[in-house]
């Protein structure tokens, strides 16, 4: 609140090559950070409480996510500059594409229903009226199924994206959030925030196989890019623990005050950026040490984070894959 | 500035993590998780009112006060009040029966499609000037608080509630916050509303609030004070506001149907229910009945105002004590 009237609504700052986009969700806006200085760059206006953001399928656009405004606006995947607005959609919490880019999804967290889009237009195909705060999604991998939780009904539902018929509805837990469909297109993972553990579902009838405890308020995962490693944010306890699911262990856990949240990865693979929604920062994390490194002011309740595949920056080479399919699922 | 804030928002963070985020998480609220943290602000920015008034007003209070003697102990029961209000209590109780109502009727507008209008879209000027854009807000929000206010005194069922904060004989500036509960909670429903009709932000909307509300209890400080020639007309200080709470008398019937705005003096000039007479009189209500607020404690007080609006709302509960006619004064 102090800070909006101190660093005030930042002049016009072009994202640049190297530019990481932070949501800040109380603040209508987001913030442009250097990724290299680790530095805020500047502030753009954008709507009203915008949480989340992916990339389009064609790797790019990212679409950011206006919940209070109903509309997407979308920004140049490698400069950050703004692209167009797609209109009415409405209350766009949670948003992602089918991995074959055929079906656009998106969790109305406050009005309670999930709509499913052709991913070609934006043209609504269904529209499902769920109680309990809809939150997080993932996909199977043929583009047929979408997973979302439903935060305040302690529920998973799996619906059918060709018929946009339910196909199950499990209660799982407290406060289900973070969904991520395992390589194997078998195995669902589902972070419980209300608890301290998630819990391993079978995508194709709901049934809890496993659980494995991490934190308190397990809330939201990221995947490493190996394919068998996903980050987990542990909201209450303010911890990031590494998971590798193939083992179904933890194997690294990194302390990250301030209720850390969203997640990503630099290009290089080495670091992790998290958003820490209370301190106003973002914290970032050195893969292969676990050990924080650094963090970055940015605006208030920072949410979502995406770190911009920019060229002429010396970047690795493209995502697999692999990557590239978890990027579009699971960016949450 | 920035190692300020970053030392206000580590001790809210640690504020939430020791004694909030237990609770919440204890009892499956997450849902609540953030507002959650942003309740701990409010009571943080309570404390430093308190302490501004504490160690700045009451000072001045104390050095130039205009009503030399009077009882003192009614004062009392308005600190109780503003202990309770600016430490959030009574806050936290309005928020829980208003947010169902207010939510809904969110949702609903919502539901129908309805985005609430920035005024940064018709003035994208505002975008890059956060002060502006602020005052904008601050002032659209006092405009609907002043017209709130004057409903306030126009029903007699809400001046029935209403009469509560006027029946203070020993005005200063614990005086601002002494309401009745429901009051407050009517306040609150038709203030948000409106708030989310014109798209103020979530975080303005704290900043308005604590801006205001300091404002108005200095308003009502025991003190003959304004903010000077032109600045009188701006802000609202203790010498224009002292007018609203003038005891009517047999030539002013009406004195206190003046000066109703919260803040900003010219929703009363524009209006025509501007006084700048300077002159100096007894504040309270003539009607023995409301008077007799006075001397009670807060439980007391709370009771027998709800026992005046539910007479008023349905006259047959009516007693004796309430005279038809000499409430509620027409505008
Ligand atoms: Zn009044």
């Amino acid at each position: 609140m102090i800070a909006a009237l101190a660093v005030g609504m930042g002049a016009a700052t072009a994202a640049q090559a190297d530019g990481v986009i932070i949501l800040n969700s109380e603040e209508a806006s987001y913030s442009i950070v250097s990724r290299t200085a680790r530095t805020e760059l500047g502030r753009q206006p954008l709507g009203r409480e915008p949480h989340h953001m992916i990339v389009t399928p064609d790797g790019k656009e990212i679409l950011i996510a206006s919940t209070v405004t109903n509309e997407l606006v979308a920004l140049d995947a490698k400069t950050g500059e703004k692209k167009r607005v797609v209109r009415d959609i409405i209350d766009p919490y949670q948003l992602g594409y089918s991995p074959n880019g055929a079906w656009f999804v998106t969790a109305a967290y406050r009005l309670d229903h999930i709509d499913v889009y052709h991913g070609d237009s934006f043209k609504l195909a269904s529209r499902i009226f769920m109680d309990g705060m809809p939150s997080h999604m993932a996909f199977d991998a043929e583009s047929k199924t979408v997973f979302v939780t439903l935060q305040q009904s302690g529920r998973v539902t799996a619906i059918d994206l060709g018929t946009q018929l339910i196909k199950w509805n499990a209660e799982i837990g407290k406060a289900p959030a973070g969904a991520v469909m395992l390589p194997d297109n078998k195995r669902l993972l589902v972070a419980l925030t209300g608890e301290d553990a998630i819990v391993t579902m079978d995508a194709s009838n709901g049934a809890v196989i496993g659980r494995l405890q991490t934190g308190r308020g397990a809330h939201n995962f990221w995947p490493k890019g190996d394919g068998r490693h996903w980050f987990l944010s542990n909201r209450v306890e303010g911890t990031v623990s590494l998971i590798d699911t193939a083992e179904m262990k933890v194997v690294g856990s990194v302390r990250i005050p301030g209720g850390p949240d969203c997640m990503d990865i630099t290009p290089d693979g080495k670091e992790l950026w998290v958003t820490q929604r209370f301190l106003r920062r973002v914290a970032i994390v050195d893969i292969a040490q676990m050990k924080v490194i650094g963090s970055v002011h940015v605006g208030k309740s920072p949410h979502g984070v995406f770190i911009l595949r920019g060229t002429g920056s010396g970047l690795p080479p493209p995502p697999s894959p692999l990557r590239a399919a978890s990027i579009e699922g699971d960016r949450k | 500035m920035r190692d300020l804030i970053d030392l206000w928002i580590g001790i809210q963070t640690w504020l939430f993590e020791t004694f909030v985020s237990p609770v919440l998480f204890h009892f499956n609220l997450m849902e609540w998780f953030e507002p959650g943290f942003n309740a701990v602000e409010i009571f943080m920015l309570g404390v430093v009112q308190i302490t501004i008034i504490v160690l700045g007003m009451r000072m001045l209070e104390r050095r130039w006060p205009l009503e030399a003697d009077g009882d003192e102990r009614l004062v009392g029961v308005d600190r109780v009040y503003t202990i309770l209000s600016k430490l959030g209590i009574v806050p936290l109780i309005v928020f829980i029966v208003a947010y169902p109502i207010t939510t809904q009727v969110e949702l609903l507008v919502r539901t129908w499609g309805f985005v609430p209008p920035r005024l940064e879209r018709l003035v994208p000027w505002l975008y890059d000037n956060a002060l502006a854009s602020f005052l904008v807000y601050f002032a659209l929000y006092d405009f609907a608080a002043y017209w709130v206010h004057r409903a306030q005194h126009r029903f007699s069922w809400w001046w029935a509630l209403h009469s509560l904060h006027h029946s203070q004989r020993r005005m200063t500036v614990w005086s601002d916050d002494r309401n009745h509960i429901l009051d407050d909670l009517l306040v609150t429903i038709v203030l948000v509303v409106f708030a989310q009709f014109v798209g103020v932000q979530p975080d303005d909307y704290i900043l308005i609030l604590v801006i205001g509300r300091l404002i108005e209890s200095w308003s009502h400080a025991n003190v003959d004070m304004s903010f000077g020639r032109i600045g009188q007309k701006l802000i609202v200080g203790p010498r224009f506001h002292r007018l609203h709470h003038a005891l009517a008398g047999p030539d002013e019937t009406h004195i206190h149907d003046h000066n109703f705005a919260p803040v900003l003096p010219i929703w009363d000039i524009l209006f025509g229910t501007a006084i700048y007479d300077g002159k100096h009189r007894p504040t309270g209500v003539s009607d023995p009945a409301i008077d007799a607020d006075n001397g009670r404690s807060w439980p007391a007080q709370q009771v027998t105002v709800f026992g005046r609006f539910v007479r008023a709302l349905a006259p047959r509960f009516s007693r004796s004590s309430v005279q038809p006619g000499l409430r509620p004064p027409a505008e």
